[in-house]
């Protein structure tokens, strides 16, 4: 069963004077625990497909169905409150919240939910322990490496369990090693958790962490093939 | 909760940043509250030495009419039972001093030369003269008339003496031992006229131009009174004022110290509405700093917004964490200036108050800010901060999540 369903999705920007189209005619499904990635050079549309499922962009035409919720008919505020609930999100540049601690960052999501403050702990310290960061709690996150910085992120986008974890160019900005670890780890915890993931990249060491590849060209699905 | 403690934190991420965009509201507030601290204590000492120069804090009268045309006029307003309600008012706890007056129009005579005299009669035990340029500290249970020039005031039991304004003195070529013959008109058009020694000359800005104050008794009998047309109440302080008011028996007439003090009310009027207009445009220059800060800051933190919006916060949470701090930021810097403001209102108070003097006495004006100064300039700047916030707050939150990851 698919957990995400894409029919005809289309995005067009204006961007002065000129139209833009960023995808088009995307039509694709993914089920629950794939692995999928989403390869293509700079501007084929990784990320405006990665924004559009993850919810933070809508489409100009098409129709995307996510755990069996038509997202276009959902209001702005039902509409995060779909993202708080089914999605977890880890970003290039790691987006940790500056002024708030380790644990505060991770604690986010769960204060969203209006989990009672022993759960929220419970929850959080587990996913600190996983990501191998159980000391750093009450460190702010401008004291971390990269690559701490980076699991910080994931402990944030899993500590809710959603059934969808979205990464954007999640090793873009660590160094080789770094990014394999990290890769590594994703892809074990979200193994565990047995939810989706759907990340982008235009480097094809990374693509290797995925069970299936969606190339992507001028805003079109040019391939799409399950790997081992 | 979560929102507070973000917009908290976000205020102390960039310490020197904030309190540089706050420094306006610091300095323009601190100033705020030594100026309102100053004008306070100067109104203050004002509206006192008005009450105790002869308008008092009460005025009880038989009839309403006196207070209209019965000042000078000791025989069409006489006051009934001034003795019992005098006792009754004694015994309030508020009262300092209750006793009768009266006054009159008199021409004053020395050799060839005369004036016009508006006289004032209290009893001799009520009327202070303060040593000239000394600092002006008048009791509470008399009235200060002004600065003694010459001679001594009048004793209790000394009859037909009189205190004589300077100007007055200089008119008439009297000095303190001169005998003035007074005349006045009595009921019915019958001329009344009598010797009185002047004893003491004073000095009062403005005051002693046209006044002469002699003792309630010699002022009884020469003008053949019975009664006083008014009796004058001093208060412990003016905070008993309703009180007091409320003890009066019916069917007197009365006039409290701000129906009195008119010029007081109308100057206090006048400040407070000065003080507003500055408060105003310290205001509007802090609303306009912080509305262009809090602008640059919600833009500089578009990703911030992206981020905490994929997470699912909504639009609502964004616009309240921007206004919150506003708000705090608001907070910060009035507090501060509220702050600052009392402390150089202390070292001003510490090294002995602005001193001023009017050539005839001097006064130490001390600068108190009171307590309301505190919500006075607290609530606005919060309020103001607050508002500053809600464009820019808007402005981060009409954006998609990925137009603002985007962004960054």
């Amino acid at each position: 069963m698919a957990l995400i369903s894409m029919r005809n999705i289309e995005k067009r920007y204006r961007l002065e004077m000129a139209d833009i189209q960023a995808l088009a005619d995307v039509s694709l499904d993914i089920g629950i625990g794939e692995r999928v990635c989403l390869m293509g050079p700079s501007g084929s549309g990784k990320s405006t497909l990665l924004n559009i499922i993850g919810c933070v962009d809508k489409a100009s035409a098409g129709r995307t169905i996510i755990d069996g919720e038509d997202t276009d008919s959902l209001s702005d505020s039902r509409l995060s409150d779909f993202r708080n609930r089914t999605m977890g999100f880890v970003f290039q540049s790691f987006n940790l919240i500056p002024v708030l601690s380790v644990f505060e960052n991770v604690e986010y999501p769960l204060l969203l939910r209006r989990l009672d403050s022993r759960e929220r702990r419970r929850r959080v310290d587990e996913m600190l322990l996983k990501v191998g960061l159980a000391e750093y709690g009450r460190r702010s996150p401008e004291r971390l490496s990269g690559g701490q910085r980076q699991r910080v992120a994931i402990a944030r986008a899993l500590v809710t369990a959603p059934r969808l974890v979205i990464a954007d160019e999640p090793t873009a900005s660590l160094d080789h090693t770094t990014g394999r670890a990290v890769l590594e780890l994703m892809v074990e915890m979200n193994g565990k958790a047995g939810s989706t993931l759907i990340f982008a990249t235009h480097d094809p060491t990374v693509a290797e962490f995925a069970s299936r590849i969606v190339t992507l060209s001028d805003g079109r699905v040019v391939a799409d093939r399950e790997v081992a | 909760m979560r929102n507070v403690m973000l917009a908290a934190r976000n205020l102390l991420r960039h310490k020197r940043k904030t309190f540089a965009v706050l420094s306006s509201l610091v300095i323009g507030l601190a100033g705020m509250v030594v100026f309102q601290g100053f004008l306070g204590e100067t109104m203050r000492g004002f509206r006192d030495s008005m009450i105790l120069s002869g308008l008092g804090h009460l005025e009880v009268a038989g009839r309403e009419g006196y207070f209209e045309d019965g000042e000078y006029d000791p025989y069409g307003y006489a006051l009934e039972g001034s003795e019992a309600i005098s006792a009754r008012l004694g015994s309030e706890p508020g009262v300092a001093a209750v006793f009768p007056q009266a006054g009159f129009i008199a021409v004053a005579g020395l050799g060839e030369v005369s004036t016009t005299l508006l006289v004032r009669a209290y009893p001799a035990n009520r009327m202070h003269l303060s040593p000239l340029k000394a600092e002006a500290k008048a009791p509470i249970d008399r009235f200060t008339l002004g600065a003694l020039v010459a001679g001594t005031p009048i004793r209790d039991g000394e009859r037909d003496r009189l205190v004589l304004g300077e100007a007055s003195a200089r008119i008439l070529g009297a000095k303190v031992g001169d005998a003035l013959t007074m005349m006045t008109v009595l009921p019915g058009g019958r001329l009344a006229g009598r010797d009185f020694t002047v004893c003491a000359i004073f000095a009062a800005a403005g005051g002693d131009k046209t006044f002469a104050y002699t003792d309630y008794a010699s002022a009884a009998d020469f003008l053949g009174i019975a009664g006083p047309p008014v009796l004058d109440v001093l208060l412990k302080d003016v905070s008993y004022t309703g009180e007091v008011e409320r003890s009066l028996p019916e069917g007197v007439a009365y006039r409290g110290w701000k129906d009195l003090a008119t010029l007081y009310v109308q100057v206090n009027s006048m400040l407070n509405g000065f003080l507003s207009f500055i408060r105003s445009v310290i205001l509007l220059v802090t609303l306009f700093i912080l509305a262009n800060a809090t602008n640059r800051n919600v833009l500089e933190r578009m990703r911030e917004w992206g981020t905490l919006r994929a997470m699912g916060t909504r639009r609502r949470d964004i616009l309240l964490i921007v206004v919150l701090e506003g708000c705090l930021q608001g907070l910060a810097g009035a507090s501060l200036g509220i702050v600052l403001g009392f402390a150089v209102a202390g070292l001003i108070d510490v090294a002995g108050g602005l001193g001023y003097s009017n050539g005839i006495q001097s006064y130490s004006i001390m600068v108190r800010p009171g307590l309301d100064s505190v919500w006075l300039n607290l609530v606005p700047a919060i309020l103001v901060a607050g508002l500053a916030s809600i464009l820019p707050g808007i402005r981060a939150l009409r954006p998609t999540p990925a137009e603002c990851l985007r962004q960054a």
